[in-house]
Order: structure tokens, then C-alpha cells, then sequence
């Protein structure tokens, strides 16, 4: 139970229950510390700045079964600008959760016992390795300091005006989340995740729109440029820390509740597709477009800019959506527990269950501002980025340093948008630009193609298989004639006389019944050629309908030896096949032909054979199958090397290492 | 591609399955011709019609 006292400076009451250290009164503002007798004013707390947290005292939710209550408040001011919440949960037995809350994510987190000496921030950067004992292994996410701005209701540890509170937020394996707490000496240790009001069971309502103390920060939506007076427009008052204006190029500080004229930037010339104040709906989210990052980095002594549009979702959170070169990518952070920090040269990282590969490393410049910022942006702000790509997603890991000191690491999930989609989205004028050479994590659309094709291919196999394995059951091969023919026998000796013609030489069968009316027929000659050949014109004949089927067939055996060594070329076999024919009686007329006077062999043998099963057309249906997937295959490879011929990590630009 | 793709895929069925159902062949040094009803009527007419039509015999 809440013990009751009255505040210091107005009287009214002010409850502390176990655990508060100090409390903000409701009526006046002033934060007091618990004592053993009565609270000690410290002073007047600034106002709270509107962060549109859909959180507020009071509110009920669950935590592993157990009761909570939002009891207290704290806004931290971080180095890059813009606050962040700390929201205080009352467990209903008697613990204490600490509720971070920024951009629209919530991490919470309870203290625990720390075992362990752990280095001071001096020696803390992000990626550092930490073993915290009991409290298992870390990475080191972000060395910091948070500023105290402000606060509401009861706080569980003695919070100082103005006082600056130096952290380092932790990483650990499956989304764990920690900070150690340098306020304190030895510093605390706080673990936890990233949870969701669904997890909580908290029931958000809208933002307030009347928040208990009303915020001292720009309210009003248009505003002069304090420069040229042109009119803008702020679409995130509450959260905008920088504004640079896009009529005079003045860049503005707006963290103060008004606009204040920082400097003139030199802006470079690019092309704003989507225009300030647009609005749309992506993937189910309102958005805002409230600014334009112009961001470039330089390899190789050439220079790849590439344009960030800030989006707001109105409901809290912001989101990117990145142009680059016509390609388009919608970006939004990842909870720095959900990937391990990567070694300096390693190629792959893991996030849920999915490796991805590194591609590049640059060093990116911010080299255009427009429209407003939740932070200090500035032009020349860099950032190492390394990005990790596997199509159509790309991971960037960007290591930036904070003024003060301090350094961070934030992971962005970027996925591959075609730019109709954002054209239809944010209904824009005209057509998106042509996208130019291969985005590093852009779909490869013969894969899906290939894909596609694939089931059609495996459809069309198992459909030769079936018509092939019902030949070879149905088919058999029978020989329904056979003769050989002696040759020397019916060659005239002499020479005819002139004015002669040559005398023919035609072979003619025996009658010839054909039964099967759905079989093909081979016609196969054999001859015991030498260096020689011999042929036949032939003609199956069915003298009751007419038909005829004419072929030619030739038995052609040549052999020798040259300085490459023995050679052969031809058979003494030769071989023909004919359509099936209707059933019937049948001749054959054969007509045979060789090159010399005298035929080449003595004797020539003639076989007419039915249900041939023809391999050569289940190959040719076998090709017509495989040839177009190959093909889309090897599209699809050659899309694949133009995409990592762009990588520094690709086998070609790094000799294979 | 995909259209391509099925036109390639049908030949190449059809050319299969001509030949393993109804016995059909597409290559090769052959020809199909039918002997006019008047020379069939005439017995052996069929081989002076041939010889007349080119296909003569060899040596």
C-alpha cells in the first residue's frame, strides 16, 4: 500500500509505495524524495514532451500472470536528440519492471543481481563481448548517456535534475535485451526484451491528446522558416528535432519548442519522388512522408547516392523507404537482440532462422536534409554501414558515434518494394523511374520463373515417364520379314550395247501381312560392305488401297588408318523406320544401287521389323522438357553474377577468400 | 518464356506420343504416296507407276 504524504511545495497528496524513491506531485510538479520522515523537495520538473505514447499512469496490464500497474515516468534525453519514456511497473507482488519505450518499440526489462565486475563505458564499444556470469554472454549495442528531461508519478531510484546517466544497452541471444546502468555504483544490471502491449495486455487507447501536463513543445503545424519566412509545415512537432527547410536550405533546430536558425546547407541536387507531406497506406500503416535523406558513399573514387524518405506512422513509430538508382526497399528497425554483431570480415549473419550474406561495407554521408528529423541530423553525419543481403531482404548494420562520446549500432530490415507499389501507395504523378543494373537484394525474377517452370517440368517428366513406361510394356518388337537377297546372281555380266539403257535390278517380296495398324516399322539392311556401300530404294506396297511407302536405306562401311591412327566411319547396318501403315497385305519393292560396275558385296540381307520403341523421340521430348528450364537457370545465374559482380565480397573481387 | 515454354513442351509431347500411340515417324528418307485407283486396277500396274515416277531401280 502506498504510503501517504503531502508534497512539499503545495501540499497535495503524494503517495510512495515500496520501493518509490522519488514522486512527482500531479498538481505542481515537484519532484521530491522519500525520506525517513517527510518528502524532500528537489525541485520543479520540466513539462513532459508529447511523445504520442499510447501509455499513461494508471494503466493496468499483465506480466507471466502477474498484475501491474503504470506507476511513474521518466523522458531521458538521448545525445542524438529526441527523449525516449521510461515507464515504471508496480507488480502486484511487489516488484519493480522498467518499461523502455522509443520510436513506437517497448523493451522491458527488471533488475538483477550482477556478480560480476564489468569494464566502465571507456571500455565499451559496440560489438564488445561481455560475460556477465550468471547473466550469461552479451554484445554490446549502444554506449550512451541519457539526460533526465523530465518525469511523472513514482520513480524507483533517486533521479537527479538534469542529471545525465551514462548506459550501455546489451544484446543477448533469441531478442534478449539489456542495460547496464552506470548511474549507480557498482553499475545495474537490467534484463529483459522487446514485448508488445498485446504481450502485455495492455489496452492502448489513442494517444493523448490532452496528456496530464501539457507539453512545452511546438504545437502549431505551420510555421515561417525563421530565414525566408516560407511556411512549413511539421507533420511530428512533438518529435522533430531538426527541420531543414526546402525553400532556403536553412537547416532548423526545433528542439526547443521553436524553430531556431542553425545554419545554411549547401543541398546537392536530387530528385524527391515522393514530395513532403505525402500520404499513403503501406503494408497497413498510415504514413507520412516528413523528410528526405540524401545519402551517398564513395568507392573505388566513385560515388553511389541513394535518397531515404522518413515516414511517419501517425500512430507512433517512424519507417523507411529508401530509393536507389529505381530500385525501392521499405525499411524499418530490428531489435538489436535479433542479430549477433558480426566479426569485422564475416560473411554471413543469422536472423530468425535465415542466413544472409555480407555484400558491402561503406562508409555512408548524409549529403542532403529535407523536411524534419526526430534527431540532430546534419549534413556530413556518417555512419559505417555493412549491409547483408539475401534477395529480397537486406539487413544494414550501421555503427554511428554519438556526440559526447558515445556509439551505437542500429540494424534495419530493408525489403524490395517494385516502385508501382509506392506510386500506387502514396497515388504519385507519372511513372516510377526505370530501375538501372541489379539491386543487391532484388528479387531474381528468373528464379521465380525457373521456380515456376519447374513444376511444369516435373509435370511434363512424369508424363514421359508414364508414356515411355507404356511403350516399353505395350510395345514388342516383331520381325515380320526377312530375306536375303544374292546380288551377283542377278547382275548381267555383259555391257549393254549402245543406245542400251541400264537394266534395272528390283527385288520383289513374298506377300507381307501387317496386323498392327499403330505401329511403326523398321526397315533394316545388312550388308558385308568393305570400303564400299550399298543401298536400296524401297518402296511397302499395299496393292488393294494403293498406299505406298517409299524409303531409302543404305549400308555404308568405310575404314583406314591416317597419322591420327585408325578410322572408321558408317556401318554395314543401316537402318530406316517408317509410319505405321494400315493393316493389310503388303510388298516390298526394293531397288538396290552401289557406286562401281559390279555390286560391292554378294549378298545383302533385308529386315522389316513392327513396334520399334523409339528412344530418340523420348529424348527429343526430354530436351523440349529441360531446354527452357535450363535456360531460365542459367538467366538466373548470370542475374545472380551481376548482382555480387557489385559486392566487395563477391569471389571476383576478392580472389576468392 | 512461359508461353514459349508450353509450345516447346507440347511439341515435344506430341512428337512422343504420335510415335508411341499411333506409330507415326517424322525423320528420315521416306515418303507416303498413293497409287492412282486406275493403276491399281491394272495387276502390276503399281510397278510401272513407280518406275514412271522416278523410282527406278539401281545396277
Amino acid at each position: 500500500m502506498p504510503s501517504s504524504s503531502r508534497c512539499p511545495s503545495c501540499g497535495a497528496p503524494l503517495g510512495f509505495r515500496p520501493g518509490t524513491m522519488v514522486a512527482v506531485c500531479a498538481h505542481c510538479r515537484s519532484l521530491s524524495a522519500r525520506t525517513d520522515r517527510d518528502p524532500r523537495l528537489i525541485g520543479k520538473v520540466a513539462d513532459l514532451v508529447e511523445t504520442g505514447s499510447p501509455l499513461a499512469l494508471g494503466v493496468e496490464g499483465r506480466f507471466a500472470g502477474r498484475r501491474f500497474n503504470l506507476v511513474g515516468r521518466t523522458q531521458m534525453q538521448h545525445p542524438m536528440g529526441g527523449v525516449w519514456d521510461e515507464w515504471y511497473l508496480a507488480l502486484e507482488d511487489g516488484r519493480w519492471g522498467w518499461l523502455a519505450e522509443a520510436q513506437g518499440r517497448l523493451y522491458l526489462t527488471f533488475q538483477q543481481i550482477l556478480k560480476v565486475v564489468v569494464p566502465g563505458t571507456e571500455n565499451l564499444v559496440p560489438g564488445l563481448d561481455l560475460d556477465l556470469g550468471d547473466q550469461g554472454r552479451w554484445q554490446v549495442a549502444e554506449v550512451s548517456l541519457g539526460t533526465f528531461a523530465s518525469a511523472e508519478g513514482e520513480i524507483p531510484w533517486t533521479v537527479e535534475l538534469g542529471g545525465r546517466y551514462p548506459f550501455a544497452d546489451l544484446a543477448g541471444a533469441n531478442g534478449a535485451f539489456a542495460t547496464l546502468d552506470y548511474g549507480e555504483e557498482p553499475p545495474l544490471l537490467f534484463t529483459g526484451r522487446q514485448t508488445s502491449l498485446e504481450e502485455l495486455q495492455i489496452k492502448a487507447g489513442p494517444p493523448q491528446t490532452e496528456p496530464p501536463v501539457v507539453a512545452g513543445r511546438l504545437k502549431v503545424q505551420g510555421l515561417p522558416c525563421p530565414r525566408c519566412a516560407s511556411p512549413l509545415e511539421l507533420r511530428a512537432p512533438d518529435q522533430t528535432q531538426r527541420v531543414a527547410c526546402p525553400s532556403c536550405g536553412s537547416l532548423l533546430d526545433a528542439s526547443e519548442g521553436r524553430l531556431v536558425y542553425l545554419k545554411s546547407l549547401e543541398q546537392p541536387h536530387a530528385r524527391m519522388f515522393i514530395p513532403l507531406g505525402a500520404e499513403g497506406h503501406m503494408r497497413g500503416m498510415p504514413l507520412v512522408c516528413v523528410g528526405h535523406l540524401l545519402r551517398s558513399c564513395t568507392l573505388e573514387g566513385i560515388r553511389y547516392p541513394w535518397s531515404e524518405y522518413l515516414m511517419m506512422d501517425p500512430r507512433g513509430g517512424f519507417h523507411w523507404i529508401i530509393e536507389s538508382e529505381g530500385h525501392w526497399s521499405f525499411a524499418e528497425p530490428i531489435a538489436p537482440g535479433d542479430i549477433r554483431f558480426p566479426e569485422p570480415r564475416q560473411r554471413t549473419v543469422q536472423y530468425k532462422g535465415i542466413s544472409y550474406r555480407r555484400f558491402q561495407d561503406v562508409l555512408a554521408k548524409v549529403e542532403g536534409v529535407w523536411g524534419e528529423f526526430y534527431w540532430k541530423v546534419a549534413q556530413g553525419e556518417s555512419a559505417q554501414v555493412a549491409e547483408f543481403v539475401k534477395a529480397p531482404v537486406s539487413l544494414s548494420m550501421e555503427v554511428q558515434s554519438q556526440p559526447g562520446g558515445g556509439s551505437e549500432v542500429n540494424w534495419t530490415r530493408s525489403d524490395y518494394i517494385e516502385g508501382s507499389e509506392i506510386w500506387q501507395a502514396f497515388k504519385l504523378q507519372g511513372r516510377p523511374p526505370a530501375p538501372a543494373s541489379v539491386a543487391s537484394h532484388q528479387p531474381n525474377p528468373h528464379w521465380t520463373k525457373a521456380r515456376e517452370l519447374g513444376l511444369w517440368l516435373v509435370a511434363a517428366l512424369i508424363l514421359i515417364l508414364g508414356v515411355t513406361f507404356w511403350e516399353t510394356v505395350t510395345h514388342r518388337e516383331t520381325l515380320i520379314y526377312r530375306e536375303t537377297f544374292n546380288l551377283q546372281e542377278r547382275v548381267l555380266p555383259t555391257t549393254p550395247g549402245p543406245g542400251a539403257s541400264e537394266p534395272e535390278l528390283v527385288f520383289f517380296s513374298q506377300p507381307i501381312q501387317i496386323t498392327e495398324s499403330r505401329k511403326n516399322l523398321e526397315v533394316k539392311l545388312s550388308a558385308p560392305v568393305n570400303n564400299s556401300w550399298v543401298g536400296i530404294e524401297g518402296a511397302l506396297v499395299n496393292e488393294a488401297t494403293g498406299l505406298v511407302e517409299l524409303f531409302e536405306v543404305s549400308s555404308s562401311y568405310y575404314h583406314g588408318s591416317d597419322s591420327d591412327g585408325p578410322w572408321t566411319e558408317g556401318s554395314p547396318v543401316g537402318t530406316v523406320y517408317l509410319s505405321a501403315v494400315p493393316a493389310g497385305n503388303y510388298v516390298l519393292r526394293l531397288a538396290p544401287t552401289w557406286e562401281s560396275k559390279l555390286p560391292p558385296v554378294s549378298a545383302m540381307t533385308v529386315e522389316l521389323r513392327s513396334g520399334i520403341v523409339r528412344w530418340s523421340y523420348v529424348l527429343l521430348a526430354l530436351l523440349a522438357a529441360i531446354l527452357v528450364p535450363v535456360f531460365q537457370v542459367i538467366r538466373a545465374f548470370a542475374f545472380e553474377n551481376r548482382r555480387w559482380a557489385e559486392s566487395m565480397y563477391s569471389s571476383q573481387n576478392t580472389g576468392g577468400d | 518464356m512461359r508461353v514459349f515454354y508450353l509450345i516447346c513442351l507440347a511439341g515435344g509431347m506430341w512428337l512422343l506420343g504420335s510415335n508411341g500411340f499411333f506409330g507415326r515417324e517424322f525423320f528420315g528418307n521416306r515418303k507416303r504416296m498413293e497409287i492412282p485407283p486406275s493403276v491399281r486396277q491394272t495387276p502390276g500396274g503399281y510397278r510401272t507407276f513407280l518406275h514412271n515416277h522416278g523410282f527406278r531401280g539401281g545396277k
